[in-house]
């Protein structure tokens, strides 16, 4: 789009705009609305609702507005009996097998068709005949299918293909017989849930949410996912203290990620108000004992007493899923309560070396969505940060961006690729090393992966005009990743910003890095550490370290193997139940607000540490205000400097960091350390050759999303029910097996019982 | 084109990961389809393809189709929206001769529903159905392009024009 | 069924009735290919000029003057660029292309090697429905026998212009018929029209500039070529050149494919005379739909006694249009309510399902006449249906949606006797009577 400015007149009203602006969307900014049903801003123009037809001056019949660019000395009508009748026939049209009982679907109260219906307020009802009629059904564990309230906007099928290059549901038959559906009719995608997102009608639902409640109802709170570093920005709704579903819609929030949402961010809040959350206080008196309900006040006590006698032999582990609030506390409890410099972050992957080199900017999704070249070095995207696998697929289809993967895995996402660099397994730090140093020629033979593949690599950059990013994530070793945030910079020219997009696991990864600087490694911490205050979980691998341990505190919202070794375990508040700030892989410090009281009788975990640390006779100022705790890690932490809460309420323009880059580094150690890791590398390795199944990280069972029973049978392989008529839940056990007595009642639902047999060309012949 | 479409395919198919095989003969026919299209336009082959599976197997069955998603590099609800679409394809099995009558406005006014009903009546079934011994279906059509020849039928890609009673008793006589 | 030309020398069908016209040697023999050489020594503007004179109009359904069509293609774009032949000939009535394409397929091959090389194109493609198996074997033959003689593939004659011809075969879509559609299904797709612009002379298949054109209008270009685009324009009227075939069904003696001079007076002498009149001579003429389905239907006092000329100019004037040219001729036992449900189910039968008019209006349509046919038709549908076609027509993404209302709008108020018929005594003339 240029910025040249040319003259159209809407309803006798002459404007300004932009050259190559679109119609609908000039006409709706200056306030003349237009409805419509397919037209969705980011996706491939369809033009098949007909519902946003205006008159245009020299053109024969109505035009859709949704497909015409504004020329200049265009004359255009938007309201007029005409074009009033026509839209009045198009939502006649759509309502004549559309079923007429708003008050039994689930999206009665937020389903377009209905608010376009109640805007006109006097629809006739013409059509007597007999509507089609279609079974309710499944199309997975989590999309539920109403097909007669389809309207084959088709915004479903465009995001699968557009948003997550999965193809997955698609239109099938012809005519009025035309379904939204795939081959088989069960879906064996990543459980995106967009498509159920962009539905305008109540024909894809969310089956977890499901007749829980009715929107209206809810009160919608915006905040941070807690899962993906991405810092997708959503919406809670949830009533009488109960979370009841997650979305995106842009009616409530208009945040970085718009109206996507991955499987994990939308489905997977059960654990909010799992029965399963710890109630209260819990304390092992004696080492092998039970865990034994007590009260917040004797708890704090007992905590303070037995870290007073560990003196400065406490360490604080903090998880990364926690706010930035909780996570500074964490490290104030550690410096100023208990005098230790033994803190760390529970997450195995380390993000200081990046920040540490940082020598090019961090780039937003936005940057990412309209870059001209794309280098991913390892990691998985489409599996753990969706969002950005998002950006880069848009990136590669509408944009025409260079997309380069270099991995020991063809991961989905290489099938987007213009280059696909495939190494060796195991062997990315080789190419860390053969892209930073260029000069050696011998590390191509550890990566399995020809010089001139590199030199490929190295013109596309060369060429590209516009932004070049590079991402890499965890599965690069510590020296990889310095040495690469580091020479990044240098690829930058006149007419080309280089910039970086690390790839954390956590929703706070970023932010956790940020709180705790001088944070030690994990174990370091575990193993020096006569007592201990953890926040969080720890890797499972991790736990034994805890053993023989003085005294051990969890805060956690469910017992795990690391509550196992705990002396006290204290009920933590979730994201859904505190106020806060997650910061994300972009370095957007975004806000997190609480949608309900804390469950029960937990705290967030900053309250927590702060009751504690007063017990030790340090007060931190806070007093119980998170504002003010987020006033103090204004003040100290130099990247968020001047940051107030006030300033990150708007989620549609996020306020990022400020990470200084650094200068051009001596990095000769690093260089050694990682040319020593490459030389250990077999010379002959076997490439994997299998890409990884859809799902494979975002369907596991953890302890949170293990507690919203689909995700157990998306683990156990999304078997396809015998009935999908019948909830898949009813037919399967939760490990994926068949439930065989259910299942015999649920076949004897048949498609039958549900709709009247059709009317047929064969009942008009009589045979004799 | 054949008529009434199975409505609801999507719930109908026993989804399995078998895959069909065929003879070296019919893999070198389906390269051969292949050469007409650009290389990165593989997907142009669908139809024709869609055509020899339906040829080879009867109709457009599961494996077939994870077959063709194979070798076309495509998702098998591409081969699935592609093929639902067109009334040729046969999404259930049919029987061994597929007598498809026109019933468009030419025929209908030529003679079409006496053809219908002598057919269906000899045969015992209605349109849209298969003779117990899978010999026969029997599906009313739109316009074959045979207007002037009115009424006709297709058995497979054979036309018979001109239709009457008689003819028509000698046509299924001549069926084997 | 009669083939053959009436009122001017066969063109179309010179070869109709020759044994084996459909092999090559019959085809040279009787001058065919010269044109292409003719062609291969004018430069591409003068064959383009030459079509533009001819004032040939597609013959596929919309008329749209070929020569401009082909002057659209943006011949210095570094792109392929294709032709495309619409052989998918679905308009109930129409069976014209079926004959030229199985009598005399080397006309077809040579008029696409013309516009190949006008428009400087190295591939055609013939998209055939796929019901014309038969056809298709026909031409591969063809095709084969073609490329033997140097006349398809490497070095045509010698020259360096190369270009390859080949079969597509759709599977049962009406709606592939339309170029866009066409497109999408020759591309392995589902068969919905694109959006237009951008036009397929610009990006149309594999988004590369095509022009799609339909058999006849393909099969012309050697006889323009031939005898020079004035000659043939003269064949016609000044503004519908050349001879045009039309295909005749119905109610007539013989039924049948007849090549017209354009311009052809009149349709009562056509009708009555030249098809051998009615069919059941004690039966009345009633109604003709003269373009095939998607026209005006015309009733009896719109021919009879009009002289209404046969072309695009005279339909349009006498209401209707000269559409793909398939003439359905309808008797007085035709009751017209009956055989516009029959066209209407057919539309229903075809949409593609894309945008709301057409798709949930040719339901409504199909299930309100259902209704009427049972008995239980109320005074008020004629106006009901009258106000869906509006609703429907000029409001769809492809012209197949208008297809659908013309003929109930014009059959509604051309035999409004049929309708009150239904609609206030609820019979027909067998005596059906419903039983309220
Ligand atoms: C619904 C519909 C069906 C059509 N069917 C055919 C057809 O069967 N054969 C044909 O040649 N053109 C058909 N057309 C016309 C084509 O869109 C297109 O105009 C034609 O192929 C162009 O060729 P021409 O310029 O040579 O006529 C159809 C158009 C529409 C809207
Ligand atoms: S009018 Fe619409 S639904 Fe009908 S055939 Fe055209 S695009 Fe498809
Ligand atoms: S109407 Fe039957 S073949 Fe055309």
């Amino acid at each position: 789009m240029s910025t040249e400015l040319i003259k159209v007149t809407i309803n006798e009203q002459e404007f300004e705009v932009e050259k190559g602006a679109k119609l609908i969307e000039v006409c709706r900014e200056k306030g003349f609305g237009i409805p419509s049903f397919c037209y969705y801003g980011d996706l491939a123009l369809q033009a098949s609702c007909r519902m946003c037809l205006v008159r245009i001056e020299k053109m024969p019949k109505l035009q859709t507005s949704c497909t015409i660019t504004c020329t200049d000395g265009m004359i255009v009508t938007t309201q007029s009996e005409e074009i009033e009748k026509a839209q009045r026939a198009m939502s006649e049209f759509l309502l004549a097998n559309h079923p007429l009982d708003c008050p039994v679907c689930d999206r009665g109260g937020e389903c377009e068709l209905q608010e376009m219906v109640m805007d006109w307020g006097d629809l006739e009802e013409r059509f007597v005949e007999r509507k089609n009629a279609q079974p309710e059904k499944f199309l997975s564990p989590i999309v539920a299918n109403d097909p007669q309230r389809c309207i084959l906007c088709k915004r479903c099928t465009r995001v699968c293909d557009e948003w997550m290059g999965e193809e997955a549901i698609e239109a099938g038959n012809r005519g009025v017989n035309t379904v939204i559906g795939t081959y088989g009719g069960w879906l064996g995608c990543s459980q995106c849930g967009n498509c159920i997102e962009v539905c305008p009608t109540g024909t894809l639902l969310d089956g977890v949410y499901r007749h829980e409640t009715r929107p209206w109802e809810m009160d919608q709170t915006r905040t941070t996912d807690v899962y993906s570093s991405d810092g997708m920005q959503l919406s809670i709704g949830s009533r009488g203290g109960e979370v009841h579903r997650i979305v995106a819609r842009d009616r409530y929030v208009n945040g970085l990620n718009g109206e996507f949402l991955d499987v994990k961010a939308r489905f997977a809040h059960g654990f909010i108000n799992s029965k399963d959350r710890i109630k209260t206080p819990l304390i092992r008196y004696k080492k092998g004992g039970k865990l034994i309900p007590s009260t917040w006040d004797e708890a704090i006590h007992f905590v303070g007493s037995k870290l007073k006698e560990s003196g400065n032999n406490v360490g604080v582990v903090a998880s990364s899923r926690l706010t930035n609030e909780s996570i500074f506390t964490l490290k104030r409890f550690a410096t100023e309560a208990v005098n230790s410099n033994n803190y760390a972050v529970s997450d195995a992957y380390d993000l200081a070396p990046f920040f540490d080199n940082l020598s090019a900017p961090l780039c937003t999704h936005k940057e990412i969505r309209h870059a001209k070249t794309i280098l991913l070095i390892g990691g998985e995207p489409e599996e753990e940060q969706t969002f950005t696998a998002k950006q880069i697929r848009q990136a590669v289809r509408n944009g025409g961006a260079k997309f380069i993967v270099v991995h020991d895995t063809p991961i989905r996402l290489a099938a987007q690729a213009s280059q696909f660099i495939h190494v060796n397994k195991g062997s990315l730090d080789a190419f860390a090393l053969a892209f930073a140093d260029q000069s050696d020629a011998t590390i191509t033979k550890k990566l399995g992966a020809a010089q001139t593949e590199i030199d490929d690599l190295l013109k596309t950059i060369g060429e590209t005009e516009g932004d070049f990013i590079i991402m890499f994530g965890g599965d690069l070793s510590a020296e990889a990743q310095a040495v690469l945030a580091n020479v990044a910079g240098s690829f930058a020219s006149d007419t080309r910003r280089a910039l970086l997009h690390p790839l954390p696991l956590y929703n706070n990864s970023v932010g956790a890095n940020d709180m705790m600087a001088g944070k030690k490694p994990l174990e370091e911490v575990l193993r020096t550490s006569k007592a201990l205050l953890i926040a969080g979980s720890l890797p499972e691998d991790k736990t034994d370290l805890l053993a023989n341990k003085d005294f051990v505190v969890v805060q956690e919202l469910f017992e795990t193997a690391t509550t196992e070794y705990a002396d006290v375990v204290l009920p933590a508040a979730s994201f859904a139940e505190v106020d806060g700030t997650f910061t994300n892989n972009a370095g957007f410090v975004q806000r997190v607000r609480k949608a309900i009281e804390p469950i029960h009788q937990s705290k967030p975990d900053w309250v927590i540490a702060s009751m504690i640390a007063r017990e030790l006779g340090a007060d931190f100022g806070y007093n119980f205000s998170s504002t003010m705790v987020f006033k103090a890690i204004a003040d100290s932490v130099p990247a968020y400097e001047g940051l107030r809460y006030p300033l990150l309420k708007d989620e549609s323009k996020p306020v990022q960091a400020k990470y200084s880059p650094v200068a051009k580094r001596d990095l000769s150690n690093e260089f050694a350390a990682l040319r020593r890791k490459v030389e250990a590398l077999p010379e002959t390795s076997e490439k994997i050759t299998e890409t990884p199944r859809v799902g494979h990280k975002l369907h596991r069972v953890t302890t949170m999303t293990g507690k919203t029973d689909q995700f157990h049978l998306l683990a156990a392989g999304n078997p396809k029910p015998e009935n999908l008529l019948v909830s898949p839940l009813v037919q399967f056990n939760l490990d994926g097996t068949p439930r065989l007595v259910e299942m015999a009642e649920a076949a004897s639902v048949n498609v039958k019982d549900r709709i009247d047999d059709k009317e047929t060309v064969a009942s008009k012949v009589v045979l004799k | 084109m054949a008529t009434a479409v199975p409505t609801d395919f999507t719930n109908q198919v026993v989804f399995t990961e078998e895959t069909a095989t065929f003879s070296p003969e019919v893999i070198e026919e389906m390269r051969s389809h292949l050469t007409k299209y650009p290389e990165e336009r593989k997907r142009s082959a669908l139809i024709p393809l869609l055509f020899v599976i339906q040829r080879e197997r009867g109709y457009i069955d599961n494996p077939g189709v994870n077959f063709l998603a194979d070798f076309l590099d495509l998702e098998v609800t591409d081969v699935w929206e592609t093929a639902t679409f067109y009334s040729m394809f046969n999404l259930r099995p049919v029987g061994r001769h597929h007598l498809q009558i026109c019933k468009t406005l030419s025929c209908k006014i030529m003679g079409e529903p006496e053809i219908t009903e002598h057919v269906c009546n000899r045969l015992g079934i209605h349109p849209g159905e298969t003779t117990a011994d899978g010999k026969f279906t029997v599906s009313l059509v739109e316009c074959l392009g045979s207007c002037g020849t009115a009424p006709m039928m297709q058995n497979g890609f054979d036309y018979y024009e001109d239709l009457t009673v008689e003819k028509v008793d000698k046509i299924l006589d001549s069926l084997k | 069924m009669e083939i053959k030309a009436i009122g001017c020398e066969p063109l179309q069908l010179k070869r109709v009735g020759m044994k084996d016209s459909h092999t090559l040697k019959v085809y040279q023999e009787t001058g065919g290919y010269e044109s292409l050489k003719k062609a291969m020594n004018m430069t591409q503007d003068d064959i383009i000029n030459e079509v533009k004179a001819s004032a040939l109009r597609g013959r596929g359904g919309a008329g749209f003057p070929t020569g401009m069509k082909w002057s659209f293609v943006p011949r210095q774009s570094p792109k392929q660029k294709y032709i495309v032949c619409n052989a998918d000939e679905s308009e109930p009535g129409t069976f014209k292309d079926r004959y030229l394409l199985e009598l005399d397929p080397h006309s077809l091959i040579e008029g696409m090697l013309i516009a190949a090389f006008a428009l400087g194109s190295q591939a055609c493609y013939i998209y055939y429905r796929g019901e014309y198996r038969y056809l298709i074997d026909i031409m591969d033959k063809a095709i084969e026998e073609a490329r033997a003689a140097n006349l398809v593939g490497k070095n045509i004659l010698g020259s360096d212009f190369s270009c390859e011809v080949y079969t597509h075969t759709g599977a049962g879509a009406y709606i592939c018929g339309e170029e866009t559609a066409l497109l999408s299904s020759l591309e392995g797709y589902r068969g919905h029209p694109r959006m237009k612009p951008p036009f397929p002379a610009i990006e149309g298949l594999y988004a590369s500039p095509t022009v799609v054109n339909n058999v006849e209008t393909l099969t012309s270009v050697p006889q323009i070529i031939e005898m020079g685009g004035e000659a043939w324009k003269k064949l016609g009227t000044e503004k519908s050149g050349g001879t045009k075939l039309w295909s005749v069904s119905g109610h007539v003696k013989k039924p049948g494919v007849y090549e017209l001079p354009m311009g052809y007076a009149d349709m009562e002498k056509f009708i009555m005379e030249d098809c051998g009149g009615m069919r059941r001579p004690d039966k009345k003429l009633k109604a003709v739909i003269p373009g095939g389905s998607s026209v005006y239907i015309m009733n009896a006092e719109q021919i009879i006694g009009k002289n209404v000329t046969l072309d695009y100019e005279g339909l349009v004037e006498a209401g209707s249009m000269v559409g793909s040219g398939g003439f359905i001729v309808m008797d007085e036992t035709v009751d017209v309510v009956e055989s516009t449900k029959n066209l209407t189910e057919f539309y229903k039968h075809e949409s593609c399902g894309w945008c709301t008019p057409c798709r949930e209006g040719t339901d409504w349509l199909v299930k309100i006449f259902n209704r009427i046919s049972i008995g239980e038709g109320r005074p008020e549908d004629a106006q009901l249906l009258l106000d869906i076609c509006d609703n429907i027509e000029g409001k769809s993404f492809c012209p197949l949606g208008d297809a659908a209302a013309w003929p109930i709008q014009s059959a509604v108020k051309r035999f409004p006797e049929d309708f009150k018929k239904w609609l206030l005594n609820k019979t027909n003339d067998n005596g059906y009577t419903a039983n309220v």
